[in-house]
């Protein structure tokens, strides 16, 4: 008998839980402007960024100015630099209707979800409202887009990505540059023969494999493809996704990646180019510091350069647009938007990106950078060049696909890569996991 | 598997009938077999056992090693072998980029407060079974059976939901408590089967006296409980230290986060991660437990045998 | 059963532990249970679906069913390192005069350090690109034919991923074990010794029987432990190369947390208690019967 009313107790606690899952809003996400006089009270920032990396240092600095003419004022950080740890965290915050002032998310299916639901304040009007509008570069802006065109993210940082590679391993192998995308696998195996890696890949981060899956289309048809795609209006086996798959079968067989690269993460990926194991390394210029400084090995130092995304024959898009990503952006909370917090941003906005470009990275805004005293000539050729990015961005997939479509063709990338599967059987495997899930998931 | 009745002695009654504690039992084979010659087949067991220790020994020396290469030498040489490298930077580097000492004290404050809460419900939970006993008390066992096999991923939406109603988010306690729930079953099943051989003429003869259940709890119970207590202690220990799932999920603040979260500050853009200080950071974090365990690892020993034998 | 006890004192004793139990393991629980029947995405109206998170999961979802043999492959890998390698070292324990304390204390060692050092070491054990140490040891024995990138391969990533899940915890049954083995009675095995039964018949049919009792709580522990298994295949495969080391625990945080479905991660973890009780029984049914025989 205790235990039936324990458990009847149980239930009853659990529907009330349920009961109330819904809330109330504070602003509405287009109100920017908020009424009321500014009241200095702590607030939070539940972000995914290195613990001490640059962002966080100089908004710290900024946060500390502020609150020197506002006394109560502070800015508290809640850092989780492990991205999967950091999205179990933002889940489960926002499923429990306790998400912070502000917090940091990629422009994804889920984040659009959130948006919709008027828990995000309009980027677009609070810049405008602020006067920073225009100081943004328009493709910084453009990666933090939901695909509506709608803004509700903030960039802090900017950076395009490169092929950088080994002038030195190439020549051995007497190979140039590819022209094409097509030229891969031939400068793959030519590589692989003189018994080095052809392309380090960090394949257990998933996101650099993924990469490789959209260059095919996005030169082939621009972005609308993979716009079309997520939602299950096109297909894989439309002749963009049918060319990429059969071109990564290529790179497969070819030898492209470095035998067992599915299980090799980030930091020994980058190891195995500057170490000069491997011959070409595909990663944005938020490396710049261990690329193009003096804390380069020496023995490659002198050997390292880079080149852009290379084209296709007949390609839609021009040869400078590739990925240029703005990181990952911070979302407003409307439910504790207020005065203040407007004020914070519009006095930390302003001021942010001289303080940023002073630390050798490019900024979301067009502000110069300043180089550090230890960077290699390839420093100021890699900023220069990010300065030149064209309109049309490579939006990376692992943002666009809804999440289970997305982690099923991570891994069936691996596969496919690896020889595991035929093109043709990746291709049905993804359409039908597309299927199911694509028009559930933008319904 | 009984005592004798004569056994008053105020510590548990060896395993099976026998008199002799495990660890005297072995000291006598000891001695009945110095004076041979080894056999073949105890030369390899030997060399077995030499092997394995190897295996089980160099995760730990490997961490070790590894903190004290530089950079270039952990990419370069496979991380394997000596280090052709010695350095403290790393070490230095732990101490500037984390919070060390925050984060041990966190752990510490959660261990122990968790381990207190896991004693004290273990061993009520406990007597209230095996020794008071009432109707029913097989359904309440079963009950807490389910909590030994529930996976913690899934209940952690619910938690949070629940946590945020009654305002525990981000303190020490909402760490403490799942930790000590889920931790909680095992601990009983231990202290429950430690319970079944504390004699029950033991019992009797307090009762007799006239002490009241509470009183026999406190000067009959408890101080015999010692060393499971100990036992229970520890592994649950190991796994608390451990704990990343409760932390990451219910923590907020910088000023509480234990060692597992803190080990997170070494992870840089995208996933580039200082591999090198975070070994170092390992080695400085185990250190803590590493002592523990070793000073109490012979009351451990001992209570972990005889709750084993008595199962 | 104590004579003298009230009604009072037995809900006073049980009051606590119920209490902490039941508020942190029981109620969300209970509350899982109930979010199996809706469908939801933590942000948007939950909505009432019945069993078809449960109909789903049986019929509809091929990557659930191989994620299923694929954790039965891990606990079997486990079960054998664990309980297999505890009697073992367990049974050598006795050989040797000296030091045994201390071997003891030290097999326990890898128990202590964190999952995320563990991973990232056998990350390095097993690759092949820079050369790990395993396939460093095979070609040194003239195996070479046998080095392969350990985690990549399809074929041996279940293994390779479930062994040190099951390496980390021998130190720990090996002590139970032990200390069981530790307490059969000489007497018992010298008078089989001089009825002239060998060093095999001596374990299979004085000491095996005699620790059968322990044998059964080590293999519920180690068989629910490997049923729940998860950090490591996370860390270190996170289910790949495709589906081939994904675990019924792995894919079911995924499902909550990257495809924030949380009814249905909820509808397995259900079956993951489930299976569990059933493995509990089971063994509990299997062992204790041929004890009787």
């Amino acid at each position: 008998m205790k235990k039936v009313s324990l458990l009847a107790a149980a239930v009853g606690t659990a529907l009330a839980m349920t009961a109330c899952a819904g809330g109330s809003t504070g602003a509405a996400p287009g109100d920017v402007n908020p009424t009321g006089a500014i009241k200095a009270r702590e607030i939070s920032w539940l972000l995914s960024r290195p613990a001490n990396g640059s962002v966080i240092t100089v908004m710290k600095g900024l946060a500390d100015e502020y609150a020197a003419t506002h006394p109560g004022f502070s800015l508290k950080f809640i850092t989780t630099p492990d991205r999967p740890s950091y999205i179990q965290k933002l889940e489960t915050l926002a499923a429990a209707k306790k998400l912070p002032e502000f917090f940091d998310t990629d422009a994804t299916p889920y984040a659009q979800k959130l948006a919709k639901q008027g828990q995000m304040v309009d980027a677009e009007k609070l810049l405008k409202d602020i006067g920073l509008d225009q100081s943004y570069r328009p493709s910084a802006l453009a990666y933090q887009r939901f695909d509506d065109g709608s803004l509700y993210l903030l960039p802090f940082e900017y950076g395009a990505e490169y092929f950088w590679y080994n002038k030195a391993l190439f020549a051995k192998a007497g190979v140039e540059v590819p022209k094409t995308l097509d030229d891969f696998p031939a400068v793959c195996a030519a590589l692989a023969k003189t018994g080095v890696t052809p392309i380090a890949m960090a394949g257990k981060e998933q996101w650099p494999l993924e990469r490789w899956m959209a260059y095919q289309p996005f030169r082939l048809e621009g972005p609308a493809y993979v716009g079309k795609l997520k939602k299950g209006e096109a297909k894989f086996s439309d002749p963009a996704g049918a060319t990429a798959a059969k071109w990564l079968g290529e790179l497969g067989t070819s030898g492209c990646f470095q035998k067992g690269f599915s299980s090799v993460g980030y930091t020994d990926a980058q190891n195995l180019f500057t170490s000069g194991k491997a011959a070409i390394y595909n990663m944005g210029t938020w490396e710049l510091g261990s690329l193009a400084t003096d804390k380069l090995d020496a023995g490659v130092r002198n050997d390292v350069d880079f080149f852009t995304l290379p084209t296709v024959a007949g390609a839609k898009t021009a040869d400078n647009d590739y990925v240029a990503p703005s990181g990952i952006g911070m979302a407003v909370n409307t439910r504790t938007y207020d005065p203040l917090v407007r004020d914070f941003l519009k006095f930390a906005l302003t001021k942010y990106p001289q303080q940023y470009a002073a630390s050798g990275a490019l900024t979301p805004t067009t502000t110069d950078v300043t180089l550090p005293a230890n960077a290699t000539p390839l420093y100021s050729k890699a900023i220069s060049t990010a300065e030149k990015v064209g309109d049309e961005l490579a939006m990376p997939w692992d943002t666009q696909l809804d999440p289970t479509t997305n982690t099923r063709l991570q891994q069936e990338l691996v596969l496919l890569v690896q020889g595991d599967v035929t093109p043709a059987e990746f291709i049905s495997t993804m359409d039908t996991t597309l299927a199911q899930n694509a028009p559930k998931y933008f319904k | 598997m009984t005592s004798s009745p004569t056994d008053t002695l105020p510590k548990p009654a060896p395993a099976h009938g026998g008199q002799v504690p495990p660890s005297r039992r072995s000291q006598s084979r000891v001695h009945a077999r110095r004076r041979r010659p080894l056999k073949p087949a105890q030369v390899v067991s030997r060399v077995l056992l030499g092997a394995l220790l190897v295996v089980q020994v160099y995760p730990l020396v490997w961490i070790l090693l590894t903190a004290v290469r530089d950079d270039a030498d952990f990419a370069s040489h496979g991380a394997f072998g000596l280090p052709q490298s010695f350095t403290l930077d790393n070490f230095a580097r732990a101490f500037e980029q984390g919070d060390l000492g925050r984060n041990i004290v966190n752990s510490l404050v959660v261990t122990l407060g968790a381990s207190a809460l896991i004693v004290v419900c273990g061993m009520m939970g406990a007597y209230a079974i095996q020794v008071l006993g009432f109707r029913g008390s097989r359904v309440v066992r079963a009950l807490f059976l389910v909590g030994i096999i529930v996976p913690v991923q899934v209940a952690l939406v619910p938690l949070f939901v629940d946590y945020a109603k009654v305002g525990l988010l981000d303190t020490h306690l909402s760490m403490i408590i799942p930790l000590a729930g889920f931790s909680l079953p095992m601990s009983l099943y231990l202290f429950m089967s430690f319970f079944q051989y504390i004699p029950q003429e033991i019992y009797d003869a307090a009762s007799i006296d006239g002490a009241g259940p509470t009183a026999i709890f406190a000067r009959i119970t408890l101080p015999m409980s010692v060393n499971t207590i100990v036992t229970v202690v520890m592994i649950n220990s190991i796994f608390i230290w451990n704990d990343f799932v409760f932390g990451n999920t219910f923590v907020l603040s910088e000023e509480l986060k234990t060692v597992p979260l803190g080990l997170q500050n070494y992870i840089g853009a995208m996933g580039k991660t200082d591999w090198t200080a975070t070994f170092a950071a390992v080695c400085v974090t185990v250190t803590p437990l590493l002592l523990v365990f070793l000073v109490l690892n012979r009351a451990m020993m001992y209570g972990l045998e005889s709750g084993a034998t008595k199962g | 059963m104590l004579p003298y006890r009230s009604r009072l004192s037995v809900v006073g004793f049980l009051l606590p532990p119920l209490l902490l139990f039941g508020g942190a393991v029981l109620l969300p629980i209970v509350q899982s249970v109930y979010l199996s029947l809706f469908s939801w995405d933590g942000i948007t109206d939950r909505e009432f679906v019945g069993l078809e998170n449960y109909r789903h999961m049986v019929g509809g979802d091929p990557t659930f069913w191989t994620s299923f043999t694929n954790q039965l492959g891990y606990l079997a890998v486990c079960l054998v390192l664990q309980l297999g390698g505890a009697l073992l070292v367990a049974s050598l324990l006795l050989t040797i005069t000296r030091g045994r304390e201390v071997v003891k204390v030290l097999y326990l060692l890898p128990a202590v350090i964190s999952t995320v050092a563990i991973g990232l070491l056998f990350q390095r054990i097993y690759s092949y690109d820079p050369v790990g140490l395993l396939n460093g040891v095979l070609d040194d024995l003239g195996l070479g034919s046998l080095s392969r990138p350990w985690l990549s391969d399809v074929h041996t990533v279940l293994a390779a991923v479930s062994a040190p899940e099951g390496w980390r915890f021998v130190g720990l049954y090996t002590i139970i074990v032990y200390a069981a083995l530790l307490a059969v009675p000489r007497e018992l095995e010298e008078a089989a010794r001089l009825d002239g039964a060998n060093a095999w018949q001596v374990f299979t049919k004085i000491r095996f029987p005699y620790i059968r009792p322990v044998w059964v709580t080590t293999t519920i522990m180690a068989t629910t432990f490997a049923l729940r298994g998860f950090d490591i295949p996370y860390l270190l495969t996170n289910g790949g190369p495709g589906q081939a080391s994904e675990l019924v625990t792995t894919y079911m945080y995924k499902t909550a947390f990257t495809s924030t479905n949380y009814g249905y991660a909820s509808a397995m973890s259900v079956f993951i208690v489930l299976e569990c009780l059933v493995a509990v029984g089971l063994i509990s049914l299997l062992l204790n019967r041929k004890a009787v025989r």
